[in-house]
Protein backbone atom coordinates (compact mmCIF):
# COMPACT_ATOMS: atom_id res chain seq x y z
CA UNK A 1 0.00 0.00 0.00
CA UNK A 2 1.06 3.52 -0.45
CA UNK A 3 2.02 4.44 2.45
CA UNK A 4 4.05 2.10 3.57
CA UNK A 5 6.80 3.77 1.09
CA UNK A 6 5.69 6.51 2.76
CA UNK A 7 6.93 5.56 6.37
CA UNK A 8 10.06 4.12 4.62
CA UNK A 9 10.99 7.37 2.52
CA UNK A 10 8.93 10.45 3.94
CA UNK A 11 10.66 12.39 6.16
CA UNK A 12 7.30 13.06 8.30
CA UNK A 13 6.41 9.55 8.77
CA UNK A 14 2.81 10.83 9.73
CA UNK A 15 -0.60 9.51 7.53
CA UNK A 16 -1.92 12.53 7.04
CA UNK A 17 -6.03 12.23 7.22
CA UNK A 18 -8.81 14.88 6.54
CA UNK A 19 -12.88 14.43 6.93
CA UNK A 20 -14.78 16.13 4.60
CA UNK A 21 -18.52 16.54 4.47
CA UNK A 22 -21.25 16.26 1.72
CA UNK A 23 -24.98 16.49 1.94
CA UNK A 24 -25.31 14.79 5.39
CA UNK A 25 -26.66 14.79 9.29
CA UNK A 26 -23.35 15.02 10.52
CA UNK A 27 -23.61 11.74 12.63
CA UNK A 28 -20.48 9.85 10.70
CA UNK A 29 -18.04 13.07 11.65
CA UNK A 30 -19.71 12.77 15.68
CA UNK A 31 -18.78 8.91 15.47
CA UNK A 32 -15.74 9.93 14.07
CA UNK A 33 -15.07 12.31 17.05
CA UNK A 34 -16.62 9.73 19.62
CA UNK A 35 -13.73 7.25 19.11
CA UNK A 36 -11.16 9.84 19.75
CA UNK A 37 -10.83 8.77 23.20
CA UNK A 38 -9.74 5.37 22.12
CA UNK A 39 -7.88 7.06 20.15
CA UNK A 40 -5.15 9.03 21.74
CA UNK A 41 -2.83 6.58 21.41
CA UNK A 42 -3.00 6.14 17.58
CA UNK A 43 -2.54 10.53 17.20
CA UNK A 44 1.56 10.09 16.96
CA UNK A 45 1.32 8.26 13.61
CA UNK A 46 -1.47 10.33 12.47
CA UNK A 47 -2.16 14.14 11.37
CA UNK A 48 -5.71 15.61 11.35
CA UNK A 49 -5.26 18.11 8.66
CA UNK A 50 -8.82 18.97 7.43
CA UNK A 51 -12.30 18.81 9.16
CA UNK A 52 -14.89 21.36 9.24
CA UNK A 53 -15.24 20.53 13.02
CA UNK A 54 -12.57 20.42 14.11
CA UNK A 55 -9.22 22.62 12.51
CA UNK A 56 -9.45 26.05 10.83
CA UNK A 57 -8.46 25.06 7.20
CA UNK A 58 -9.64 27.07 4.98
CA UNK A 59 -7.79 25.68 2.02
CA UNK A 60 -7.40 21.83 1.41
CA UNK A 61 -4.16 20.66 1.82
CA UNK A 62 -2.75 17.29 -0.54
CA UNK A 63 -3.66 14.45 1.71
CA UNK A 64 -3.14 10.80 2.11
CA UNK A 65 -6.46 9.14 3.21
CA UNK A 66 -10.18 11.86 2.76
CA UNK A 67 -12.63 10.54 5.06
CA UNK A 68 -16.27 11.66 3.17
CA UNK A 69 -19.66 11.66 4.60
CA UNK A 70 -22.72 12.27 2.80
CA UNK A 71 -23.85 12.09 -0.62
CA UNK A 72 -22.92 14.51 -3.60
CA UNK A 73 -25.66 17.06 -4.43
CA UNK A 74 -25.81 17.77 -7.65
CA UNK A 75 -26.81 21.18 -7.24
CA UNK A 76 -24.74 22.33 -4.99
CA UNK A 77 -21.62 24.29 -6.49
CA UNK A 78 -19.55 23.50 -2.90
CA UNK A 79 -20.41 19.86 -3.08
CA UNK A 80 -18.72 19.76 -7.21
CA UNK A 81 -16.03 21.46 -6.25
CA UNK A 82 -14.85 19.43 -3.19
CA UNK A 83 -15.49 16.24 -5.50
CA UNK A 84 -13.09 17.86 -7.70
CA UNK A 85 -10.61 18.82 -5.28
CA UNK A 86 -10.20 15.55 -3.39
CA UNK A 87 -10.06 13.76 -6.79
CA UNK A 88 -6.97 15.68 -7.13
CA UNK A 89 -5.47 16.57 -3.36
CA UNK A 90 -6.49 12.85 -1.84
CA UNK A 91 -4.09 9.68 -2.10
CA UNK A 92 -7.41 7.50 -1.42
CA UNK A 93 -10.74 8.26 -0.28
CA UNK A 94 -12.46 6.77 2.61
CA UNK A 95 -16.84 6.50 2.25
CA UNK A 96 -18.32 6.73 5.99
CA UNK A 97 -21.56 5.99 6.42
CA UNK A 98 -24.77 4.99 4.01
CA UNK A 99 -24.93 8.55 2.38
CA UNK A 100 -21.47 8.08 0.70
CA UNK A 101 -21.04 4.87 0.17
CA UNK A 102 -24.66 3.44 -0.81
CA UNK A 103 -26.86 6.91 -1.07
CA UNK A 104 -28.49 5.73 2.50
CA UNK A 105 -31.12 8.34 3.73
CA UNK A 106 -30.74 10.30 0.17
CA UNK A 107 -31.99 7.63 -1.66
CA UNK A 108 -35.51 9.05 0.08
CA UNK A 109 -35.11 12.01 -0.83
CA UNK A 110 -37.26 14.11 -3.65
CA UNK A 111 -36.00 17.75 -2.78
CA UNK A 112 -37.57 20.76 -3.53
CA UNK A 113 -37.92 21.76 0.46
CA UNK A 114 -36.98 24.45 2.57
CA UNK A 115 -34.49 26.34 3.01
CA UNK A 116 -32.88 24.81 -0.21
CA UNK A 117 -35.39 23.89 -2.87
CA UNK A 118 -33.15 23.76 -5.46
CA UNK A 119 -31.17 20.79 -3.91
CA UNK A 120 -33.13 17.37 -5.44
CA UNK A 121 -30.48 15.07 -6.42
CA UNK A 122 -28.00 12.89 -4.62
CA UNK A 123 -25.18 10.89 -5.36
CA UNK A 124 -23.43 8.68 -3.49
CA UNK A 125 -19.69 9.22 -3.95
CA UNK A 126 -18.62 5.19 -4.45
CA UNK A 127 -20.82 6.79 -8.32
CA UNK A 128 -19.16 9.05 -9.11
CA UNK A 129 -17.34 8.32 -11.97
CA UNK A 130 -14.20 11.29 -11.44
CA UNK A 131 -13.54 9.57 -8.11
CA UNK A 132 -13.20 5.87 -9.60
CA UNK A 133 -10.08 4.16 -8.26
CA UNK A 134 -9.65 6.71 -5.45
CA UNK A 135 -12.58 5.98 -3.31
CA UNK A 136 -11.23 2.38 -2.29
CA UNK A 137 -13.11 1.57 1.42
CA UNK A 138 -16.62 2.08 1.87
CA UNK A 139 -17.80 2.00 5.39
CA UNK A 140 -21.58 0.54 6.17
CA UNK A 141 -23.66 2.14 9.23
CA UNK A 142 -25.84 4.87 9.95
CA UNK A 143 -23.98 6.04 11.48
CA UNK A 144 -20.40 3.63 12.06
CA UNK A 145 -20.15 2.55 15.22
CA UNK A 146 -16.65 4.63 16.57
CA UNK A 147 -15.14 1.13 17.55
CA UNK A 148 -16.17 0.08 14.02
CA UNK A 149 -13.67 3.33 12.93
CA UNK A 150 -10.98 3.37 15.28
CA UNK A 151 -10.80 -0.42 14.67
CA UNK A 152 -10.83 0.24 10.56
CA UNK A 153 -7.98 3.70 11.58
CA UNK A 154 -5.99 0.99 12.63
CA UNK A 155 -6.25 -1.63 10.53
CA UNK A 156 -5.78 0.84 8.12
CA UNK A 157 -2.06 1.81 9.82
CA UNK A 158 -1.15 -2.02 10.02
CA UNK A 159 -2.21 -2.28 7.10
CA UNK A 160 -4.50 -5.14 8.06
CA UNK A 161 -5.30 -6.63 4.53
CA UNK A 162 -7.60 -8.93 6.60
CA UNK A 163 -9.66 -6.49 8.21
CA UNK A 164 -9.83 -3.94 5.20
CA UNK A 165 -10.93 -6.26 2.14
CA UNK A 166 -14.67 -6.29 3.03
CA UNK A 167 -14.84 -2.68 2.99
CA UNK A 168 -13.15 -2.56 -0.65
CA UNK A 169 -15.44 -4.88 -2.03
CA UNK A 170 -18.46 -2.81 -0.33
CA UNK A 171 -17.14 0.46 -1.97
CA UNK A 172 -18.08 -1.60 -5.12
CA UNK A 173 -21.35 -2.77 -4.21
CA UNK A 174 -24.47 -0.49 -5.31
CA UNK A 175 -27.22 -1.52 -2.97
CA UNK A 176 -27.31 -1.89 0.48
CA UNK A 177 -31.13 -2.65 2.24
CA UNK A 178 -32.60 -5.18 4.55
CA UNK A 179 -33.35 -6.79 1.18
CA UNK A 180 -29.86 -8.06 1.00
CA UNK A 181 -30.20 -10.15 3.74
CA UNK A 182 -33.14 -11.54 2.91
CA UNK A 183 -32.40 -12.31 -0.73
CA UNK A 184 -28.04 -13.52 0.10
CA UNK A 185 -28.81 -14.98 3.23
CA UNK A 186 -32.54 -15.68 4.26
CA UNK A 187 -33.72 -16.57 0.98
CA UNK A 188 -30.39 -18.97 0.37
CA UNK A 189 -30.91 -21.21 3.71
CA UNK A 190 -28.21 -19.51 5.40
CA UNK A 191 -29.86 -17.45 8.41
CA UNK A 192 -29.24 -19.14 12.22
CA UNK A 193 -31.46 -16.32 13.39
CA UNK A 194 -28.85 -14.98 15.64
CA UNK A 195 -30.19 -11.59 15.16
CA UNK A 196 -27.04 -9.72 14.98
CA UNK A 197 -28.64 -7.87 11.83
CA UNK A 198 -31.59 -6.78 13.81
CA UNK A 199 -29.37 -5.42 16.55
CA UNK A 200 -27.35 -3.78 13.72
CA UNK A 201 -30.06 -1.89 11.89
CA UNK A 202 -30.52 1.57 13.21
CA UNK A 203 -33.83 2.44 12.31
CA UNK A 204 -35.20 -1.15 13.60
CA UNK A 205 -36.25 -1.83 10.17
CA UNK A 206 -35.46 -5.18 10.56
CA UNK A 207 -37.01 -6.85 13.67
CA UNK A 208 -36.74 -10.21 14.44
CA UNK A 209 -39.58 -13.11 14.17
CA UNK A 210 -38.90 -16.11 17.26
CA UNK A 211 -41.28 -18.20 15.87
CA UNK A 212 -39.87 -18.98 12.52
CA UNK A 213 -36.39 -17.82 13.89
CA UNK A 214 -35.69 -15.35 10.75
CA UNK A 215 -35.26 -11.80 10.69
CA UNK A 216 -38.15 -9.62 9.35
CA UNK A 217 -38.12 -6.35 7.34
CA UNK A 218 -39.72 -3.47 6.57
CA UNK A 219 -38.85 -1.59 3.88
CA UNK A 220 -40.04 2.02 4.63
CA UNK A 221 -38.25 2.53 7.26
CA UNK A 222 -34.77 0.82 5.75
CA UNK A 223 -32.24 3.75 5.44
CA UNK A 224 -30.03 1.90 3.08
CA UNK A 225 -27.07 1.98 5.14
CA UNK A 226 -25.67 -1.66 4.31
CA UNK A 227 -25.14 -2.20 8.44
CA UNK A 228 -27.34 -5.67 8.44
CA UNK A 229 -25.80 -7.80 5.62
CA UNK A 230 -22.14 -6.44 6.98
CA UNK A 231 -23.11 -7.63 10.26
CA UNK A 232 -24.37 -10.53 9.03
CA UNK A 233 -22.42 -14.06 10.34
CA UNK A 234 -22.66 -15.87 7.25
CA UNK A 235 -22.13 -13.01 4.58
CA UNK A 236 -18.29 -13.12 5.36
CA UNK A 237 -16.02 -14.52 7.59
CA UNK A 238 -13.13 -12.54 8.42
CA UNK A 239 -11.71 -12.69 11.61
CA UNK A 240 -8.54 -15.29 12.10
CA UNK A 241 -8.57 -18.27 13.39
CA UNK A 242 -5.13 -19.24 15.12
CA UNK A 243 -5.55 -21.57 18.62
CA UNK A 244 -6.03 -21.14 22.20
CA UNK A 245 -3.40 -19.45 24.71
CA UNK B 1 -7.73 -35.03 3.70
CA UNK B 2 -10.85 -34.55 6.39
CA UNK B 3 -10.62 -36.52 9.17
CA UNK B 4 -14.00 -36.68 11.31
CA UNK B 5 -11.54 -37.21 15.21
CA UNK B 6 -11.96 -35.81 17.88
CA UNK B 7 -9.91 -32.92 17.48
CA UNK B 8 -12.42 -31.35 14.19
CA UNK B 9 -15.94 -32.71 15.88
CA UNK B 10 -15.24 -31.28 19.44
CA UNK B 11 -12.36 -29.23 18.95
CA UNK B 12 -9.31 -28.07 21.37
CA UNK B 13 -10.11 -28.62 24.95
CA UNK B 14 -8.31 -28.43 28.60
CA UNK B 15 -10.03 -31.24 30.13
CA UNK B 16 -14.01 -32.19 30.16
CA UNK B 17 -15.62 -32.33 33.78
CA UNK B 18 -19.01 -34.39 34.62
CA UNK B 19 -21.07 -31.61 36.45
CA UNK B 20 -23.71 -31.71 39.33
CA UNK B 21 -25.79 -28.67 40.49
CA UNK B 22 -27.22 -28.73 43.99
CA UNK B 23 -29.47 -25.69 42.49
CA UNK B 24 -30.70 -26.98 39.49
CA UNK B 25 -29.45 -26.50 35.76
CA UNK B 26 -25.46 -26.88 36.19
CA UNK B 27 -25.17 -23.64 33.51
CA UNK B 28 -27.56 -21.47 35.63
CA UNK B 29 -25.99 -22.09 38.70
CA UNK B 30 -22.59 -21.03 36.90
CA UNK B 31 -24.16 -17.91 36.19
CA UNK B 32 -26.08 -17.45 39.52
CA UNK B 33 -22.95 -18.23 41.37
CA UNK B 34 -20.61 -15.89 39.33
CA UNK B 35 -23.69 -12.71 39.11
CA UNK B 36 -23.85 -13.17 42.78
CA UNK B 37 -19.92 -12.70 43.62
CA UNK B 38 -19.96 -10.20 40.91
CA UNK B 39 -17.97 -12.18 38.41
CA UNK B 40 -20.22 -11.03 35.96
CA UNK B 41 -22.92 -8.41 35.83
CA UNK B 42 -25.36 -9.84 33.49
CA UNK B 43 -26.15 -12.73 31.55
CA UNK B 44 -27.53 -12.96 27.55
CA UNK B 45 -29.35 -16.09 26.95
CA UNK B 46 -32.54 -17.43 25.33
CA UNK B 47 -35.49 -18.59 27.96
CA UNK B 48 -38.80 -19.72 28.20
CA UNK B 49 -41.34 -17.57 28.67
CA UNK B 50 -45.19 -18.34 28.17
CA UNK B 51 -43.81 -21.53 26.58
CA UNK B 52 -41.96 -19.50 23.50
CA UNK B 53 -37.95 -19.22 23.62
CA UNK B 54 -37.52 -15.64 24.05
CA UNK B 55 -34.11 -13.73 24.27
CA UNK B 56 -33.77 -12.72 27.64
CA UNK B 57 -30.87 -10.67 29.39
CA UNK B 58 -30.72 -11.01 32.98
CA UNK B 59 -29.20 -8.44 35.33
CA UNK B 60 -30.58 -10.52 38.72
CA UNK B 61 -28.94 -13.67 40.06
CA UNK B 62 -32.71 -15.05 41.48
CA UNK B 63 -33.88 -14.40 37.82
CA UNK B 64 -31.37 -16.22 35.67
CA UNK B 65 -33.03 -19.17 33.65
CA UNK B 66 -32.01 -20.99 30.36
CA UNK B 67 -34.13 -22.81 27.60
CA UNK B 68 -34.34 -26.07 28.40
CA UNK B 69 -35.17 -26.95 24.94
CA UNK B 70 -32.17 -25.94 21.64
CA UNK B 71 -33.95 -22.92 20.54
CA UNK B 72 -31.70 -20.22 21.26
CA UNK B 73 -32.43 -17.34 18.36
CA UNK B 74 -32.52 -13.64 18.44
CA UNK B 75 -30.05 -13.49 21.07
CA UNK B 76 -27.87 -10.99 19.48
CA UNK B 77 -30.79 -8.29 19.10
CA UNK B 78 -30.50 -7.54 22.64
CA UNK B 79 -26.82 -6.79 22.47
CA UNK B 80 -26.97 -3.05 22.35
CA UNK B 81 -29.58 -3.18 25.12
CA UNK B 82 -26.93 -4.71 27.02
CA UNK B 83 -24.10 -2.62 26.11
CA UNK B 84 -25.36 0.40 25.46
CA UNK B 85 -28.55 1.10 27.97
CA UNK B 86 -27.40 -1.00 30.79
CA UNK B 87 -23.33 -0.34 30.51
CA UNK B 88 -22.88 -3.46 31.09
CA UNK B 89 -18.71 -4.41 30.78
CA UNK B 90 -18.72 -7.91 32.07
CA UNK B 91 -21.36 -9.72 30.44
CA UNK B 92 -21.43 -13.77 30.26
CA UNK B 93 -23.46 -15.14 26.77
CA UNK B 94 -25.03 -18.30 26.66
CA UNK B 95 -25.73 -19.38 23.50
CA UNK B 96 -25.61 -22.15 20.73
CA UNK B 97 -22.33 -21.68 18.60
CA UNK B 98 -24.15 -20.03 15.59
CA UNK B 99 -24.80 -16.88 17.46
CA UNK B 100 -20.95 -16.35 18.84
CA UNK B 101 -20.36 -16.41 14.76
CA UNK B 102 -22.68 -13.24 15.09
CA UNK B 103 -20.80 -11.97 18.30
CA UNK B 104 -17.70 -12.77 17.02
CA UNK B 105 -17.97 -10.21 14.36
CA UNK B 106 -19.47 -7.85 16.05
CA UNK B 107 -16.35 -8.14 18.18
CA UNK B 108 -14.00 -7.62 14.99
CA UNK B 109 -15.46 -5.37 13.21
CA UNK B 110 -16.99 -3.22 15.94
CA UNK B 111 -20.04 -3.60 12.93
CA UNK B 112 -23.80 -3.56 15.15
CA UNK B 113 -23.58 -2.63 18.33
CA UNK B 114 -19.92 -0.29 19.98
CA UNK B 115 -17.43 -1.59 22.31
CA UNK B 116 -18.31 -5.33 22.40
CA UNK B 117 -14.99 -6.52 22.20
CA UNK B 118 -14.35 -5.38 25.59
CA UNK B 119 -17.32 -6.00 27.26
CA UNK B 120 -17.90 -9.94 27.17
CA UNK B 121 -16.74 -11.51 30.23
CA UNK B 122 -17.29 -15.13 29.50
CA UNK B 123 -18.73 -17.31 26.63
CA UNK B 124 -20.81 -20.28 27.45
CA UNK B 125 -21.58 -22.59 24.01
CA UNK B 126 -24.06 -24.85 24.20
CA UNK B 127 -23.68 -27.91 22.14
CA UNK B 128 -25.63 -28.25 18.86
CA UNK B 129 -26.82 -30.77 16.42
CA UNK B 130 -29.53 -28.38 15.32
CA UNK B 131 -31.60 -25.69 16.21
CA UNK B 132 -35.59 -26.19 15.62
CA UNK B 133 -38.53 -24.10 15.94
CA UNK B 134 -41.50 -25.01 18.29
CA UNK B 135 -43.44 -26.10 14.91
CA UNK B 136 -40.80 -27.92 13.55
CA UNK B 137 -40.20 -29.42 16.84
CA UNK B 138 -44.03 -30.47 17.52
CA UNK B 139 -43.99 -32.09 14.33
CA UNK B 140 -40.77 -34.08 14.74
CA UNK B 141 -43.00 -35.17 17.54
CA UNK B 142 -45.66 -36.54 15.54
CA UNK B 143 -42.87 -38.12 13.13
CA UNK B 144 -41.13 -40.27 16.21
CA UNK B 145 -44.47 -41.11 17.95
CA UNK B 146 -47.46 -40.18 15.85
CA UNK B 147 -49.15 -38.34 18.73
CA UNK B 148 -48.93 -34.58 19.04
CA UNK B 149 -47.21 -33.98 22.67
CA UNK B 150 -45.26 -31.06 23.72
CA UNK B 151 -41.19 -31.60 24.77
CA UNK B 152 -40.28 -30.82 28.06
CA UNK B 153 -36.58 -30.60 27.81
CA UNK B 154 -33.73 -32.43 25.63
CA UNK B 155 -30.64 -34.51 26.36
CA UNK B 156 -27.70 -36.45 25.15
CA UNK B 157 -27.19 -39.81 26.49
CA UNK B 158 -25.02 -42.59 25.25
CA UNK B 159 -24.37 -41.05 21.67
CA UNK B 160 -28.21 -40.19 21.42
CA UNK B 161 -30.35 -37.12 21.41
CA UNK B 162 -32.70 -37.70 23.50
CA UNK B 163 -36.47 -35.44 24.57
CA UNK B 164 -38.01 -35.79 27.54
CA UNK B 165 -42.02 -34.95 27.02
CA UNK B 166 -44.58 -33.69 29.05
CA UNK B 167 -46.04 -36.83 29.61
CA UNK B 168 -41.74 -37.69 31.30
CA UNK B 169 -41.51 -40.50 28.08
CA UNK B 170 -38.09 -40.27 26.61
CA UNK B 171 -37.96 -40.51 23.51
CA UNK B 172 -34.70 -41.48 21.47
CA UNK B 173 -34.25 -38.92 18.47
CA UNK B 174 -32.78 -40.18 15.14
CA UNK B 175 -30.01 -38.19 13.67
CA UNK B 176 -31.32 -38.75 10.27
CA UNK B 177 -34.82 -38.15 11.12
CA UNK B 178 -33.25 -34.69 13.75
CA UNK B 179 -31.78 -33.21 10.64
CA UNK B 180 -35.10 -33.15 8.41
CA UNK B 181 -36.61 -30.82 10.98
CA UNK B 182 -33.65 -28.34 12.02
CA UNK B 183 -33.05 -25.10 10.40
CA UNK B 184 -31.64 -25.24 6.58
CA UNK B 185 -28.74 -23.50 8.11
CA UNK B 186 -27.96 -25.76 10.63
CA UNK B 187 -27.78 -28.90 7.90
CA UNK B 188 -24.37 -27.11 6.90
CA UNK B 189 -23.06 -26.51 10.35
CA UNK B 190 -19.59 -28.14 11.47
CA UNK B 191 -18.90 -26.28 14.61
CA UNK B 192 -21.84 -28.40 16.68
CA UNK B 193 -19.03 -28.54 19.45
CA UNK B 194 -18.88 -25.25 19.96
CA UNK B 195 -15.10 -24.25 18.90
CA UNK B 196 -14.45 -20.63 20.28
CA UNK B 197 -16.44 -20.67 23.92
CA UNK B 198 -14.78 -20.78 27.09
CA UNK B 199 -17.07 -23.78 28.23
CA UNK B 200 -19.34 -25.55 26.06
CA UNK B 201 -22.05 -27.15 27.59
CA UNK B 202 -23.83 -30.56 27.37
CA UNK B 203 -26.89 -31.35 28.82
CA UNK B 204 -27.32 -34.91 30.47
CA UNK B 205 -30.07 -37.13 31.73
CA UNK B 206 -30.92 -35.45 34.92
CA UNK B 207 -31.42 -32.27 34.67
CA UNK B 208 -28.98 -30.71 37.36
CA UNK B 209 -26.02 -32.73 35.35
CA UNK B 210 -24.32 -31.70 32.44
CA UNK B 211 -20.68 -32.00 30.76
CA UNK B 212 -18.52 -28.55 31.00
CA UNK B 213 -16.11 -28.93 28.25
CA UNK B 214 -13.62 -26.34 29.26
CA UNK B 215 -11.32 -24.69 26.34
CA UNK B 216 -9.78 -21.58 27.40
CA UNK B 217 -7.62 -19.85 29.83
CA UNK B 218 -10.91 -17.79 30.75
CA UNK B 219 -13.10 -20.56 31.18
CA UNK B 220 -10.45 -22.80 33.35
CA UNK B 221 -9.79 -19.66 35.30
CA UNK B 222 -14.22 -19.25 35.78
CA UNK B 223 -14.23 -22.83 36.88
CA UNK B 224 -11.84 -22.54 39.32
CA UNK B 225 -12.67 -19.32 40.82
CA UNK B 226 -16.34 -20.89 41.34
CA UNK B 227 -15.25 -23.95 43.35
CA UNK B 228 -13.62 -21.69 45.45
CA UNK B 229 -16.51 -19.41 46.61
CA UNK B 230 -19.07 -22.76 46.04
CA UNK B 231 -17.84 -26.08 45.97
CA UNK B 232 -20.78 -27.67 47.61
CA UNK B 233 -23.16 -26.19 44.56
CA UNK B 234 -21.19 -27.10 41.75
CA UNK B 235 -19.57 -30.89 42.34
CA UNK B 236 -17.21 -31.41 39.01
CA UNK B 237 -15.52 -34.35 38.34
CA UNK B 238 -13.38 -35.30 35.26
CA UNK B 239 -15.59 -36.63 32.53
CA UNK B 240 -14.82 -41.15 31.41
CA UNK B 241 -13.43 -41.00 28.53
CA UNK B 242 -16.25 -42.96 26.94
CA UNK B 243 -18.79 -40.35 27.88
CA UNK B 244 -16.53 -37.66 25.38
CA UNK B 245 -16.32 -41.24 22.99
CA UNK B 246 -20.38 -41.34 22.75
CA UNK B 247 -20.05 -37.53 21.65
CA UNK B 248 -17.63 -38.24 19.38
CA UNK B 249 -19.74 -40.43 17.60
CA UNK B 250 -23.01 -38.54 18.07
CA UNK B 251 -21.45 -35.10 16.26
CA UNK B 252 -19.68 -38.05 13.65
CA UNK B 253 -22.92 -39.27 12.47
CA UNK B 254 -23.92 -35.62 12.13
CA UNK B 255 -21.33 -34.22 10.58
CA UNK B 256 -21.70 -37.05 7.86
CA UNK B 257 -25.28 -35.77 6.90
CA UNK B 258 -24.05 -32.21 7.24
CA UNK B 259 -21.35 -32.70 4.75
CA UNK B 260 -23.31 -34.45 2.14
CA UNK B 261 -25.86 -30.97 2.19
CA UNK B 262 -22.77 -29.10 1.86
CA UNK B 263 -21.33 -30.99 -1.38
CA UNK B 264 -24.71 -30.86 -2.62
CA UNK B 265 -25.12 -27.30 -2.85
CA UNK B 266 -21.85 -27.18 -4.24
CA UNK B 267 -22.80 -29.44 -6.85
CA UNK B 268 -26.10 -26.95 -7.36
CA UNK B 269 -23.93 -24.02 -7.74
CA UNK B 270 -25.62 -22.27 -4.51
CA UNK B 271 -23.67 -20.37 -1.68
CA UNK B 272 -22.15 -22.43 1.25
CA UNK B 273 -22.01 -20.73 4.59
CA UNK B 274 -18.60 -19.25 4.93
CA UNK B 275 -18.41 -17.37 2.27
CA UNK B 276 -15.15 -16.52 0.52
CA UNK B 277 -12.10 -14.71 0.71
CA UNK B 278 -14.00 -11.88 2.44
CA UNK B 279 -15.81 -10.93 -0.42
CA UNK B 280 -19.52 -10.23 -0.23
CA UNK B 281 -20.96 -12.30 -2.86
CA UNK B 282 -18.62 -15.41 -3.68
CA UNK B 283 -18.31 -18.44 -1.71
CA UNK B 284 -15.94 -21.37 0.04
CA UNK B 285 -15.24 -24.48 -2.23
CA UNK B 286 -16.57 -27.26 0.23
CA UNK B 287 -13.42 -28.32 0.67
CA UNK B 288 -12.33 -24.97 2.32
CA UNK B 289 -15.20 -24.99 4.30
CA UNK B 290 -14.94 -28.18 6.10
CA UNK B 291 -10.93 -28.27 6.16
CA UNK B 292 -10.76 -24.54 7.47
CA UNK B 293 -13.81 -24.80 10.71
CA UNK B 294 -11.29 -24.29 13.10
CA UNK B 295 -12.34 -21.53 14.73
CA UNK B 296 -11.19 -21.39 17.95
CA UNK B 297 -10.22 -18.37 19.25
CA UNK B 298 -12.16 -16.73 21.86
CA UNK B 299 -12.33 -12.69 21.86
Amino acid sequence: MFFKDKILNDEEPKLSIGFFHLSSCSGCQVAFLDMFEAAVEILDTVKLVYSNMLTRQKEIPYLDVAFVEGALCLEDQHHLNLIRELSEKSRIIVAIGGCSSFGGVRRLSCGNQPPQPQHQSFVPITEVELLKGKVKYAIPGCPPNSSLLYNFLLALLELNDDFLQPFEIMALSKKASGFDVIAEVVNKGLCVGCGTCSAACPTRAISFKIECAKPSFNPSICVHCGSCLASCPQSFKPYPQPTYT
Amino acid sequence: MLSLNEKFLIGSYKKVFFVRSQRGNPVETLFKLMLENGLIDGVLTCSEKKGKATPSLFLKANQVKVNPLNSYFGINTLLKRALQKYRLNKLAVFAPPCVFDGLNKTQYFGIGSNWTKTAVALKVGLLCTGALTENSRQLEVIHLTGEKEKVKRYFYDRANLVYQLESNREIIVPVNVHHKYILTACRYCLNMGAKGTDITYVPKKEPNEGLFIVRSERGWYTIAQVQKIAPADLKLRVSEKEETEELVSLLRDKSLLNINDILERVELGLPTPKWSDNKLRKFYRAWNSIEGNFEEEVF
